[in-house]
């Protein structure tokens, strides 16, 4: 037993160190994108959100949006309840101007593209949102 | 005989062998005469016989003497050089000055460029802390709004209000729009919610403004102020519980992520009832070695103690250790350690942050002494040994959790 233990303590001897403090957090991914203004764009597709920052993380953890070039779209998002995390889902119309995205006829909200994902900017945060393949 | 000459003459064709002739007198002296006449007119002929030969191959120049009446050329390129050197000195210097006086215009510029600097630091300084308490005060007559348009919408229904929201609770946004009619809502296509009680609407103030349905996702919601209570639970796919350990041989890390745990924060009261707990499982701590691991497991009795735990009891911040505008705290927290069954009061310094994902950012290390828990230091064959001593370090995020700040 004292051999195994021995040779177990000594095992390690090829390749121990400490984790350096500045490698002790989990990286959290940084989205690397170069947005501009997405100006009078169709948007087509199921974006799925990558980031949310701002108040609006306090609300969801995971926002999707589903928009037709019809103008029509459909949403959901998983917040946290009292009863624990469940989704809330809404449909409306959306129209993209220079001046960015309106939902539902409300104010446009700054609107900016990068390839294959979308960032909304509003007074509670912001939400990027990346297109993903209908399964 | 004088007076006689003797001659000899020759004509062409014949010899004429010479006799001695007899001269009459004086005449010796003109023949001489004729003679030197001859001689002088032959030389005069030959010269202009000669000069008419030679006038065109002899070119006789007549000038002044240089050497004799110019200056002296090495002098004078002595005297331009002395000159030229001259210049260049009194260029130099010039440049000299000119580029002492250019960076010292330089340093003074730059000096009162960065006097500039640090002023328009100190306005943004004083700009944002007015931009973090206008941004307090905008939440708080938000709230307000959010309750008197309650209030109102109260009114005309009797007192009946139905609040709709979705059934995510305290922070989602409703999906049924309300009984007002509201051009940019679809009933029929949006999934009906069961309604809340107002009193509980009432009793959270920072839920979402759930009277009215939004277009989208990004307006309403909960508003995080850091200045309040809040409950945070833990993500363990960002967190992390660690020790770091020294043997004869080597240094190593034993880690884990299967971190729980939920603290209730307040920095607005960083004095006040901080409380909270972590637990990890102590079967998941890993050192990179299966064989060390397994012995380590047996050292801390994971059989009959399968988690560490610590217990939050309180924070002490340190000496301006919370800024509620950058959403910091550093500063101690007080708690109990519970280790193979056994409990210790414990002291960790941590620091405290709230990232852009409004997620609590918790790092902090403390040391811990083995056998103060009883676990028994590894040690084998009295060679390889392992010090009693660790450093426990902790990186744990941890998100607000719904309805917290009751």
């Amino acid at each position: 037993m004292a051999m195994v233990g021995a040779c177990s303590l000594a095992a390690g001897c090829f390749g121990g160190t400490h984790i350096k403090p500045e490698e002790r957090d989990i990286d959290v991914p940084m989205l690397d994108l170069a947005f501009q203004p997405a100006g009078a764009i169709v948007l087509d597709g199921l974006y799925e959100s990558v980031d949310i920052q701002g108040d609006m993380a306090l609300s969801w953890r995971k926002v999707y949006y589903l928009f037709s070039p019809n103008g029509s779209y459909t949403a959901a998002a998983l917040g946290d309840g009292d009863a624990g995390p469940a989704f809330t889902t809404l449909t409306g119309t959306w129209k993209c101007e220079a001046r960015g995205l309106s939902l539902d006829d409300a104010e446009p909200l700054p609107l900016e593209q990068a390839p294959g994902h979308l960032r909304l900017s509003a007074a509670g945060g912001s939400l990027v949102l990346a297109q993903r393949k209908l399964p | 005989m004088p007076g006689s000459v003797r001659c000899k003459a020759v004509a062409w064709g014949g010899d004429v062998a010479g006799t001695p002739v007899a001269l009459p007198p004086g005449m010796t002296g003109k023949l001489l005469q004729v003679f030197g006449v001859l001689f002088v007119l032959a030389l005069v002929g030959g010269s202009i016989a000669g000069f008419g030969v030679l006038k065109d191959r002899v070119k006789v120049v007549v000038g002044p003497d240089a050497a004799a009446t110019g200056p002296d050329p090495i002098a004078e390129l002595k005297d331009d050089v002395n000159v030229l050197a001259g210049d260049l000195t009194t260029l130099q210097q010039a440049l000299g000055s000119n580029f002492e006086q250019l960076a010292a215009g330089i340093d003074e510029r730059a000096g009162a460029r960065h006097a500039e600097l640090m002023g328009l630091q100190r306005d943004l300084a004083a700009v944002q802390k007015q931009l973090a308490s206008l941004g307090q005060e905008n939440a708080a007559l938000r709230q307000q709004l959010a309750q008197l348009g309650k209030q109102l919408e109260a009114l005309p229904a009797g007192g009946g209000m139905q609040v709709a929201s979705a059934p995510g609770g305290a922070a989602a946004l409703p999906a049924e729009p309300p009984p007002q009619p509201q051009p940019q809502a679809t009933p029929a296509a949006v999934e009906p919610p069961p309604p809340t009680a107002p009193a509980e609407v009432a009793d959270a103030p920072k839920k979402p403004d759930a009277a009215k349905p939004k277009g989208n996702f990004l307006f309403g919601g909960a508003r995080f102020r850091c200045d309040e209570p809040h409950d945070y639970e833990i993500v363990p796919e960002l967190s992390r519980v660690a020790f770091d350990a020294k043997s004869t041989l080597h240094d190593f890390t034993g880690v884990t992520q299967n971190v729980r745990g939920t603290f209730r924060i307040d920095f607005d009261d960083p004095q006040g009832a901080w409380t909270g707990s972590v637990r990890c499982d102590a079967t998941t701590l890993k050192t990179g070695v299966d064989g060390r691991d397994s012995n380590m497991w047996e050292y801390l009795d994971t059989k009959n103690h399968p988690a560490i735990e610590f217990t939050l009891e309180k924070f002490e911040p340190a000496k301006d250790g919370v800024d509620v505008a950058r959403q910091t705290a550093k500063g101690e927290v007080v708690g109990t350690m519970r280790i193979r069954g056994k409990q210790k009061s414990v002291r960790m310094p941590v620091q405290l942050e709230i990232d852009a994902q409004k997620r609590l950012i918790v790092k902090g290390e403390m040391p811990l002494s083995l056998p103060d828990y009883d676990v028994p230091v590894p040690s084998q064959l009295g060679v390889i040994n392992m010090e009693k001593d660790v450093k426990v370090w902790i990186s744990l995020r941890a998100r607000v959790k719904a309805g917290g700040g009751k």
